[in-house]
This record gives structure tokens, sequence and C-alpha cells, in this order.
């Protein structure tokens, strides 16, 4: 089994994981690649969702199980056993930190409140992420991203202007996540100065309104509404995403000043642009965007995407391909980078994945270990950490309590 | 002691241009930490600059007191040598340096993270960039757009009933500022995460990208591959249910589950079409999905949002309303959740805007909202710093501040 590894920015923190789908399983998945030991408990009579394929999106695949349950290990409990709550109770423990993103009030009835778990472990830092948090008439609404991403109001600004709302997927459910590891980091820092732990309340719903935190204080402020508007982001004019050579292939260019509009309008080579009354200046490029829109398109079509990019920024002008799975798989950059890298298993399977996003000098983040089989940790965890004998252990498992 | 903030007494010396950093800068504000922007003399944040060109939008300027709420303002010229220094004597003082400064034009202003971190061992240098500091493409200029199509996410959009309304157009981003607000967040656990080790191991610099918090976010993308789909906008519509037209406006129902398919039979009147057998099977559903969306579409058009929304949620079936700005500030789980607060905004009078989405023992607080560029000067620079007012004034005449 491996050691805590010194360097890491969270070595010696532990992670109790009850969480399931893909919000709670990415804040910890983020968690333990910043060197925290990440325990992932599951039961067999209650499987994470996301192990399984759902036919409503068309393929037979499960989600993104792999990814955001490698680095972790796995364990099971049956919680519905009382046998199986004390075993999770000892599990926390011996912890830092309890994630779970069960609807609110089940941690309760299940006797794994915040107030119990205090008793078990004082300066516990509980994570709680739900779809409406934890308080409020609406707490108990189900919800998955594309819901949140409605009433959060993200959704509902995302869209051609003149066509519906759009659904945000599942980057909506991961910035959950994200925003969930945040708030848990600040948690664990406050508990090192401060000795004193929390109950993380995040709100997957809330979330995705601080996305449009900007849209409510202008609505707020002047009492105007914004509305879809597609890729537009005034005063940003050009802002779009543009045809290329290739079967769907685009590239984004965005402009934001009146030097780097020069330096597009001379790389298209098009000197009626350049003079163009209506484009010299932000305020008009803005009000004929679509007429600009036009031209630019009329010459990214004949060019691949790659060589708009190399030739915009080379003068400043930021543009990039708009990139499928299989450009981030190739993705020199990031290889480099590390933060898409391959991971291998202990049988020699290897596969192509997410790796750390943060680059640290000192203390570096990674990604060690491959997805767990369920249960592969229950002797590690049972055993050597809580100190449970091998005929316990088989005991609690023919009990169905490890199950 | 319970409701000490997680960064009451740390010093951030923030010098943002760009929206991710900002970000990153309003959280760790919203955290408790002091965190003082540096401004260009004069015309401030580019950020600043966006409203006038567009004086009938305000969103430019919305967005730049979201940002920057509960931050003190300096402004310092740091092509100017004496602007590096001053920079250098609040990074004497400071935990933390946020710095989105493209790195050609870090190496003329001397703020490499490198000599940074050499002078100040202390230090915590979080680089926030589009495409990270390190890197074949870390001098890439990139901004929402950019950063979006970058993480793949940019490419997948829109999806549902967009898509098949559009199929032709290009791909729609995802409003406002999504992929950078990502990026901010990632470096608000970074920091964290330096912070975690620092009395150990003491300052370093962290390298945040973009790109990479948001190819994180869409890892769903990547392991679709790694199964054999290459995921594309035409491929990943719900096969039903989705974006859903009623009479008074657009609601969002997913069935994942067998009860929650169960529970939108029952809720429709168990229509004769929806008795069929075969539909008891999800495989069989997923199939005939096209079939299904036409009698849910139908019928939703009959039907008012919030009743669906609550008769659905009754029976456990997922249903949410698309909401607009003012439905959320008229939400009875937001006014619950004070989700947001009144800050005096110079010639608005107080306004609400948003706190911070997460909530510890308490809700996050807004004091100030951001103020003109440098009106922080003569307190930091002065007092803090302890300099003299004739330098200050001669600073002032020189452009430096």
């Amino acid at each position: 089994m491996k050691a805590f590894n010194p360097t890491k920015p969270l070595k010696g923190i532990r992670i109790a994981d009850f969480t399931v789908h893909a919000a709670g399983p990415f804040s910890t998945h983020l968690m333990s690649m910043l060197g925290a030991e990440c325990i992932k408990i599951e039961s067999s009579k209650r499987l994470d969702v996301f192990r399984k394929p759902h036919p409503v999106y068309g393929r037979m695949t499960a989600a993104s199980f792999a990814q955001v349950a490698a680095n972790k290990k796995s364990i099971q409990i049956n919680l519905k056993d009382p046998k199986g709550l004390e075993l999770a109770k000892r599990v926390i423990s011996i912890s830092d930190v309890m994630c779970e993103s069960f609807r609110p009030g089940v941690m309760e009835r299940l006797g794994l409140g915040y107030e119990v778990l205090k008793k078990i472990k004082p300066d516990i830092v509980m994570l709680s992420i739900s779809a409406q948090g934890q308080t409020g008439p609406e707490r108990t609404y189900a919800g998955y991203a594309p819901l949140f991403g409605a009433t959060g109001g993200v959704g509902t600004l995302t869209g051609y202007q003149d066509g519906p709302p759009v659904e945000v997927r599942h980057v909506m459910d991961h910035s959950s996540g994200f925003n969930a590891a945040m708030a848990t980091l600040a948690a664990l820092y406050r508990r090192k100065r401060t000795g004193v732990g929390a109950h993380v309340d995040v709100s997957a719903r809330e979330v995705a309104t601080s996305f449009i935190g900007q849209a409510l204080f202008q609505y707020s402020a002047t009492g105007e509404s914004v509305h879809r508007q597609g890729n537009d982001m005034p005063p940003h004019a050009p802002n779009n995403v543009y045809p290329c050579l290739g079967l769907d292939k685009w590239v984004s260019i965005s402009v934001a000043s009146d030097k780097e509009w020069q330096n597009l309008a001379k790389k298209m080579g098009d000197e009626q642009l350049l003079t163009h009354a209506h484009f010299t200046h932000a305020a008009s490029r803005w009000e004929h965007r679509h007429d600009m829109d036009l031209r630019i398109a009329s010459w990214t079509r004949k060019h691949t995407r790659e060589e708009v990019t190399a030739l915009l920024q080379s003068v400043g002008v930021a543009a990039f391909p708009s990139y499928n799975a299989q450009d981030i798989a190739d993705d020199s950059h990031m290889r480099q980078r590390g933060s898409v890298c391959d991971l291998s298993s202990s049988e020699g399977e290897t596969r192509r994945v997410v790796g750390p996003p943060w680059l640290f000098s000192r203390t570096p983040a990674s990604l060690d270990t491959w997805t767990p089989k369920m249960g592969e940790h229950n002797h590690y965890i049972f055993g050597e950490l809580l100190g449970m004998s091998e005929t316990e252990i088989n005991q609690l498992i023919e009990q169905k309590v490890i199950d | 002691m319970k409701d000490t903030p997680p960064l009451d007494g740390v010093v951030v010396i923030e010098n943002a241009k760009g929206v991710a950093a900002s970000y990153a800068g309003r959280m760790l504000a919203l955290m408790g930490a002091t965190v003082i922007k540096v401004e260009l003399p004069g015309t401030g944040d580019p950020l600043r600059q966006a409203a006038p060109a567009l004086h009938a939008d305000l969103q430019a300027d919305a967005l730049f007191a979201y940002l920057n709420v509960n931050k003190s303002s300096v402004t310092l010229d740091l092509t100017q040598s004496e602007g590096q220094k001053l920079l250098k004597e609040l990074l004497a003082r400071a935990t933390i340096f946020i710095d989105d400064t493209y790195p050609d034009i870090r190496h003329h202003q001397t703020l490499t993270p490198e000599s940074i971190c050499a002078l100040f061992p202390k230090l915590i240098y979080v680089s926030v960039l589009p495409f990270g500091a390190l890197g074949e493409h870390s001098q890439y200029r990139g901004y929402e757009i950019n950063a979006f199509h970058s993480g793949g996410e940019g490419y997948l959009m829109p999806n549902g009933l967009a898509l098949e309304m559009f199929p032709e157009r290009p791909p729609v981003k995802i409003y406002g500022h999504f992929a950078e607000f990502n990026g901010g967040v990632s470096a608000v656990c970074a920091t964290f995460a330096a912070l975690m080790v620092h009395d150990e191991v003491g300052g370093q610099w962290v390298d945040i990208s973009v790109q990479d918090a948001n190819v994180a976010v869409g890892c769903f993308n990547l392991q679709q591959l790694g199964e054999g789909t290459l995921e594309h906008r035409h491929e990943r519509s719900f096969k039903y249910g989705g974006v859903l037209e009623c009479s008074d406006g657009f609601a969002e129902n997913l069935t994942l589950e067998q009860h929650q398919w169960e529970g939108l039979v029952t809720l429709m009147g168990e229509p004769a079409w929806a008795m069929d057998e075969a539909l008891k099977d999800p495989l069989e559903r997923s199939r005939q999905g096209k079939k299904i969306n036409d009698h849910l579409r139908a019928w939703a058009k009959t039907q008012k949002v919030q009743d669906l929304v609550e008769k659905g949620q009754a029976l456990k079936i997922p249903f949410a309303k698309y909401a607009e700005p003012a439905d959320i500030f008229a939400s009875e789980q937001t006014q619950a959740r004070h989700m947001f607060s009144d800050i005096d905004f110079p010639g608005l009078g107080k306004v609400a805007m948003l706190t911070a989405p997460l909530q510890f023992s308490l809700p996050s607080t807004l004091n100030s909202c951001p103020n003109t560029p440098g009106a922080d000067n003569q307190r930091i620079l002065g007092q803090w710093l302890q300099h003299k007012e004739t330098d200050l004034q001669r600073w002032l005449t020189q452009g430096v501040v």
C-alpha cells in the first residue's frame, strides 16, 4: 500500500467519502490529487449510480465513474445495517473530512448528521453537497446538472438569442464539485488555524447562480434583465466561433482592443476592413458584429483552425481551435503540464485521463492510482487502519455488513 | 472562533487584468482575506473600461463590481522601475500574490515567478493564465470564448432543443465567464492547498491554467473517448425529456431512474401511449425517444412551469424551471438561504449582490463595492507602507501611481 507522499499539500488528511454521482465524487477526486487519502464508501445494495449506464443518455457505458473514482480507495459498508452504521462511524472517527451528497435530511435519519459526527470527531469538516442546499423550502427537490443549471439561471441565459435555453451538462456537476473542493479546503485551512471544524453546505443550484452573478447585479441595480445572447460578450467584438477547413472544425476568436483588431485585420489581409468606419472602434465593431462575423468566416473557411490560431497568436490576438476530446487527448501542451496524462493499472491496462489541473513548484499534486474495484481496500481500511482482525472482517462480510 | 473567516488577517496582492484571476481574488476576499488590487494608473483595470463604449449596457460595470467587491485598489505603473519597487514593498507584507501577466511581459516587469519567489521565500505566487505559465502555449492570449473552447465543452454546446432548432449554427457558449470563473475557483483551491503546507515548506509558486481547469470539469469527455465514444453535440442530447416549452416559459425534465419515469407517466395522467408495456424498459424508451418527446412536448405546452415543478417534485420527478433573474430574487429558496447581500453602490444606493455559493457556519458578507482606481493609494502606500506625502505626490506626477 502506498504511504502518504510527504510532499503533497494535503498529506495526512483522510476523507471518508460517501458521495455519489458526479459533483461530490469530483470534489473528493480533486482533493485526492492534492494528497488526501480518500476512502470511497459504497455498498452493493446502493451502488454509485454513476457506475451504471443510463439509457436516457443513449449510450451503454458508465458516465464519469472511472475518472472521478481514480486515486481513491474503495470499501463496502451497508448503512442499512446497524453494525454498518457503527462501522461507518469508526471510519469517520479516523478521518479529517466527511463528504456526502445524500438528499438533505438523510444523514440525520441515518444517525450521521453533523451534530453526531462532531461527537465522534470534534473537529471534523463535513461537506454536504446537494442540489438545493441543506436549508430552505425546496431543500429536498431532486436535481441533476441540467436542472440546477435551470433553477440557478445559467441555463436560462445560455443559448442563441432567438432560441430556447440550453442544458448545462456534466460541466455543471463538476463545477459544483470544484466549488465544493474550494469550500472544503477553506474549512480545512481554518481548522488548521483555529482547531475548529465546520459543516460546509454547498448547493449546486447556487453554484449555477454564481456563474450569472454579474447579470443578477445588473438586474438588481437597473431593473434590466439580461437575456440569452449567443456568443456575444460585449464589448469584445469579434467574439465568436468561426468555421475552418475540414468537417465541423471551428476556431474561436476574441478581440478586446483596437490594437488587437488591427492585427487581426492585417493578418486577414483585408485592407478594406482596416479602414472601414464600421470597424475602427470597439463600439462600432460591436454594432456591426454580424457583418464582421461574415467577413471573418469567409476568411477562416480557407484555412485550418491550427493555421488561424498560429497566425493570430503570433500577433497577440486571442484565437484557439474548438477542441473535441481527441484534440484534448493529443494536445502536447497539456501532456507537458500533466493536466492530461496516462494512468496504468496494476494489471497493465493504460488509459488517458485528466490529471491535476495545477502545477505546484514545491508540493506537486498527482494522479497515482487506477479506479479501485468495489471493496478493493476493505482489508487495508478495516484491518490496518481500524485494527480489526481477519476473523472479525470476514464475519462482517458474511453478515453482509461489509457488502 | 467559530465565526472566524478562513483567511482572517491574510494579505493578498492581486495584479489582475482578466476575469479568472479577479474571480479568484473575489473568493479570497469573501473568505476574509485583505485583498489589494493593483491597477493601471488612470484608467485602471481594463474591465472597468468595458462599459462606456456601450453605455446602454451596464453589464461590464456589473461584472467589474461583482468581481471586485470587498477589495482595495492601488494604482501602480509596473512598466516603471519605481512602480515595480512599490509592488515589491507590497509583496514583502503579503502571503499571497495573484498575477495574470503574460510570461513575456512578466519578464520585462521583473515579475517572473522564479525571481519573485527568490526575493520572497514565504510568498505564495499564484499565476493564473489562459494556458498556464509553462508549456508551448503559455504565451497564447485567450479570453472566455477561447478558454471555453480549449477545454472541450465549447464544441459540445448546444444540445437538446436548441440544437434541433439550429443544427447548422456555430456552437454556442455558456453565458458569461463560465470557463474563467472555473479557472478562478481552481486557483483558489491551489492557494488553499499551498497554505496548508505553508508552515512546513514556506512559499512556492502555483501555475494555474484556465484550460486545465476546464478540461478537468469536462473530464467526462476524455473518459468517453477512452470508452470508444467521441462526444459530439449532435450525439449527446437526452433521448427524451430535456428542455420543455410550457405555456408560460421553459422547464427542464430528466428521468434517469425507473421510478422517475413512472412518476412522469402518473403526472401526465397515464395517457395511452405512455402505458405501452414496451416503454417500461429503459432501453426501449431510449430507442423510442423521439416518439416520447413528441408526446411529452405536446403535453408540456399545455402546462404551466410552476405547476410542473411543484406537482412533479411532489412525485419525486426531477422538474425545474428555467429561472429568469427576477425569478431568482423572488424565489423563497433564495431568500431562505440569504444568497444576496446589500452593498452601497455610488449613484445607485443599496444594491443586492450575490455573495458566495457556499456556506460555512455563516454566510459571507459584502462590505464594500469597488471604488475608483487608486482610491486606496493614500491609505496603503502612504500609511501602510509609510511613504511620505511628497513621494506620493512625485509618483503621481510621474505617473507611477
